[in-house]
């Protein structure tokens, strides 16, 4: 008797386990990244006649990214027009990402650094054209425009890097952090 | 003078040596209800030595020498009681069941007592902070208070992020049983703080070391119980009000509580409303300010309890229990980094570029988490069969978190989980049975249930689950004589199956794992004499891996890491032992525990192997790895009184952790884990002060407290593999060792008939720049420096007769 009824109320808390399941769990939420950057894109217009106009992108730069058309093919002595777009390709429309950075630009610097393939003579050198609205002693650069010269013939590699500085932008890259770091090629021709 | 004590303890020393046999049993109930009360200290003054009552309220102690005593039962929140006994040639002297009465106007002036829990029937090492030492603590989270522990340390993310820490071991190893129901808050992250009001306990007792029968398998490191205070049973209203204010990051919390027991046709009704609030804004180290350090946590709970005694004998009883904890935690923004290369700069800084003026604000990077706990607890208690309890218990966590946004306008956080846990736990509790040779026999079994279903959105970090869990247990318990014997076995089974989208396909799929396992505990005690004790324990338990050790996968921006799971893991064993000694002089108390805690598959994040690329730059990328570890340490707390007032206290916690190497180069060699707590001692210097007027329970402290250096952590270092560079180890060198000072008074004072209890302390008084090797914010800012607290209690009770 006594079994019977111990037995009874040990299965009274697993009947309260099983009735008391529901299954939200079983129908997974796709992957929502509020800051994600899928695609990159320098796109360089020179400043002579004939205008050549060059672009590349990195795609995927959230998961793993795509650098297959990544490369800048340039000439070499010659002064470019730079824009940079960013877009976030997750979001349904396209965010641009590029336009948000440029409307927060007191807060944001994008550095753009080359280095030349080891033993190549080539040169980049980047002068960002916009500036924030930052109080003396700013405005400081923003970097989303760019005026680019190129040097020497040879290859290298772009860094571009977009800095998030809140409250400590003083034209240096070394506040803040990183919502963007990734390199294009680059080959002087 | 002197020959006369001399003469007494020779005379004591002769009777220990011929008639110190005599066992002295009794049972300590509360006035009103006659229930027992587990927990209650009995105290024999003249032989310094006492015993803990049991879930039954009984107790004994053993080796007792006739002759005449005086002893005190207390219990927290009840009125000491003192009585005279006489102690003849019998072997076993039972006393009068005695009665406390209810009290909540005494300022406890119970400092930490250690003690061999009687209480939860296990023959474990137990420590537990009550009274004025748990006082002391208020106003601090639950995982600070328990810092004044020996044995016990906290992994912090911050100023506001403490996380215990039990002889090394953390997270998902420790059980915390916030009002005898397990805390599922998804302690898996190492920033994920226990969501428990400190403010709920009347006393919190730590396990050291594994105790997984009783409490469950996953209990590999320690159980903590926060011990709500018993609901009130003398008809009439009571009330308490506790105000805390602390001068760093400008402080303030304010608790209290109402509750009222029914008399007449209602007797045995009872209900408590409590509810705490709590807000502080910038956290200052000696030199600047932490940028977006404050926090806050409002939180409320209500009780309501029946008992009523039947015309058998027995006593039937129910509770309905909820709770709910909400807290919004802000982090540190000179931490947050987005990539290594952020990192190793916010490392190489000496202080944060960005340095505030004090405020209360609270932005993005934050943490917002509630916790609620619905309880349903119902018992039986029969003079004839002993206690059978049924309780079930539904929680609910939900943790967002919320990182720094650069250019999106998101309001979303970046990670949500919602957790939501089920259990159900029925046990008995068997009715001491004394047996022929004078032994007695106790001992309990039951059942654990528990399922719980995760969802997850936004940022994929651990995917969406369920999972099952039971246990079934039986511990036995024979005490004779000096001896007191216990063992215990368990079986646990537990099913995780997870489920994953495919997002190009949009389809489901699930992995299911199960895993089964046993475990048992054997332990003893032996009282050598009256002043020493020796206590031995040996105990296996198991670990199912969580969620996170097998199915991580994803950046884990607040630990700059790629965590990866490792679905293969199998499950830890941990084979544990533990020793201790225990010394009640007159002058001198030491109690010295050693443990060794042997951990197969222990499972931790391995930072060793090529750095995943993301468009914020390169992470370091961590797996889930197991290896062989070993936790081996001391617990010592020495307390010598140098004059009747003054007493010196001594506590020193020492641990060894180290795993064996994998590698067949160095097969067996040791290695160190990176986040074991560094040897450390605190020292303190306590006078008590004689009673004044309207002044009582007067007392000032110095303490000092130095925390070494870990010398025994994984070198900081990186290598070239494949043209990648690989980390190992960790990103900078343990912090130098650091000692603090700290000074506390204390006193009631009466206004009218209520004690307003008030304590003043400070710590940090040389206001100190260190850093604390288990922060993970050490590297990128001090910790905080001087701050002042005060501390107010004002208990209130009206109406009762």
């Amino acid at each position: 008797m006594n079994m019977f009824r111990q037995s009874l109320l040990f299965l009274l808390p697993m009947a309260l386990l099983v009735a008391a399941c529901n299954n939200d769990e079983e129908n997974p939420t796709p992957t929502d990244d509020n800051e994600a950057i899928t695609t990159a894109t320098l796109t360089l217009t020179s400043q002579t006649t004939p205008v050549q106009t060059v672009t590349a992108t990195v795609e995927n730069l959230n998961t793993n990214a795509d650098f297959s058309r990544a490369t800048l093919t340039l000439r070499p002595n010659t002064t470019y027009t730079g824009v940079l777009s960013l877009l976030d390709k997750t979001k349904t429309p396209t965010l641009d990402v590029s336009a948000e950075v440029a409307e927060e630009a007191n807060e944001h610097l994008v550095v753009y650094t080359f280095t030349p393939t080891t033993g190549s003579p080539a040169s980049v050198t980047v002068t960002a054209t916009d500036r924030d609205t930052n109080p003396a002693p700013g405005p400081y650069p923003i970097g989303l425009a760019t005026q680019i010269r190129t040097g020497a013939a040879g290859s290298g590699k772009l860094k571009v890097v977009l800095r998030h500085q809140p409250n400590v932008k003083n034209g240096t890259p070394q506040p803040g952090s990183s919502d963007l770091d990734t390199d294009f090629s680059v080959t002087i021709q | 003078m002197v020959s006369v004590l001399m003469g007494i303890c020779t005379v004591s020393l002769a009777q220990a040596q011929t008639s110190c046999t005599a066992v002295l049993s009794g049972r300590i109930l509360d006035q009103a209800s006659h229930q027992p009360l587990p927990g209650a200290t009995v105290y024999i003054r003249e032989l310094g030595t006492g015993a803990v009552a049991d879930t039954n309220g009984m107790f004994r102690v053993a080796a007792v020498c006739a002759g005449q005593y005086t002893i005190d039962y207390q219990f927290v929140s009840y009125q000491k009681l003192e009585q005279r006994i006489t102690i003849g040639a019998d072997t076993l002297t039972t006393l009068p069941t005695v009665q406390l009465a209810p009290d909540s106007r005494t300022l406890q002036e119970v400092v930490v007592t250690e003690y061999r829990s009687e209480a939860q029937q296990l023959l474990q090492v137990q420590t537990s902070l009550s009274g004025n030492a748990l006082e002391a603590t208020r106003g601090q989270s639950l995982g600070e208070s328990l810092k004044t522990l020996p044995g016990l340390y906290t992994v912090q993310t911050g100023p506001s992020i403490a996380k215990p820490v039990i002889h090394g071991l953390y997270s998902n190893r420790i059980i915390t049983l916030n009002n005898g129901i397990r805390q599922e808050d998804q302690q898996w992250g190492s920033e994920h703080a226990p969501q428990i009001d400190p403010f709920l306990a009347s006393r919190i007792t730590v396990i050291k070391g594994a105790a997984s029968i009783r409490y469950g398998s996953d209990a590999i490191g320690g159980v903590i119980l926060v011990e709500p205070r018993p609901m009130p049973v003398k008809p009439g209203f009571g009330a308490e009000l506790n105000a805390v204010g602390g001068t760093n990051g400008r402080q303030g919390t304010l608790s209290g509580f109402v509750e009222q027991a029914f008399g007449g046709k209602l007797n045995g009704l009872s209900w408590r409303l409590q509810g705490t609030i709590k807000r502080v804004g910038y956290a200052r180290t000696p030199n600047y300010y932490l940028d977006n350090s404050s926090y806050h946590e409002t939180n409320g709970s209500g009780q309501l309890s029946y008992s009523r005694n039947l015309p058998s004998g027995s006593t039937v009883g129910t509770d309905l229990y909820y709770s709910l904890f909400t807290t919004k935690v802000g982090l540190f923004t000179g931490a947050q980094v987005g990539s290594l290369a952020d990192f190793y700069a916010a490392i190489a800084r000496p202080e944060p570029l960005r340095q505030p003026g004090f405020s209360y604000d609270l932005s993005r990077p934050y943490q917002q988490v509630q916790h609620e706990l619905l309880k349903f607890r119902t018992f039986v208690r029969s003079d004839r069969w002993g206690m059978l309890t049924f309780t079930y218990a539904r929680q609910q966590n939900i943790r967002r978190e919320y990182d720094f946004l650069s250019f999106s306008r998101a309001t979303d956080p970046e990670l949500y989980l919602k957790l939501v846990s089920q259990t159900a736990d029925l046990i008995w509790e068997q009715k001491p049975v004394k047996l022929a040779n004078g032994g007695t026999l106790s001992g309990s079994a039951g059942f654990n249930g528990i399922t719980q279903g995760n969802v997850r959105q936004f940022l994929f970090l651990i995917p969406n689950y369920r999972n099952y869990g039971a246990g079934l247990f039986a511990i036995e318990r024979y005490a004779n004589d000096r001896w007191t014997l216990e063992a215990g076995v368990r079986y646990d089974y537990r099913w995780l199956r997870a489920f994953f989208l495919n997002e190009q396909t949009s389809t489901v799929t699930n992995t299911t794992r199960q895993w089964q396992n046993g475990s048992g505990s054997v332990g003893a005690t032996y009282q050598l004499n009256q002043r020493l004790s020796l206590a031995g324990n040996l105990s296996t338990a198991w670990r199912a891996p969580n969620v996170n050790d097998l199915y991580s996968n994803g950046l884990h921006q607040s630990a700059v890491a790629y965590e990866r799971g490792n679905p293969n893991l199998r499950a830890e064993q941990a084979y544990n032992a533990t020793f201790s000694l225990e010394y009640t002089g007159k002058r001198l108390y030491l109690d010295l525990g050693l443990y060794n805690n042997r951990i197969d598959n222990f499972i931790y994040l391995k930072p060793d192997s090529v750095p995943i690329v993301r468009q914020r730059g390169a992470f370091p990328a961590y797996t889930y790895t197991a290896v062989q570890a070993t936790f081996r340490g001391v617990d010592a707390t020495i307390r010598y009184k140098i004059v009747d007032r003054l007493t010196l206290t001594s506590k020193t916690s020492l641990l060894l952790a180290y795993a064996r190497s994998t590698d067949p180069a160095t097969r067996g060699a040791h290695e160190y884990l990176v986040y074991i707590p560094p040897n450390r001692t605190d020292n303190s210097l306590r006078y008590e002060l004689k009673d004044a007027n309207r002044f009582s329970s007067m007392y000032v402290s110095v303490s000092s407290q130095y925390v070494a250096r870990q010398n025994r952590a994984p070198a900081v270092s990186q290598r070239q593999e494949g043209g990648q560079l690989i980390f190992t180890g960790d990103f900078a060198p343990p912090p130098p060792a650091y000692t603090l000072f700290g000074a506390e008074m204390g006193f009631t004072y009466r206004i009218g008939t209520q004690p307003l209890g008030v304590i003043l302390t400070g710590t940090n008084l040389l206001n100190r720049a260190y850093r604390d090797y288990l922060d993970r914010f050490r590297y990128f800012t001090d910790e905080p420096g001087r701050a002042i607290w005060l501390k107010l209690r004002l208990p209130l009770a009206f109406g009762r007769s």
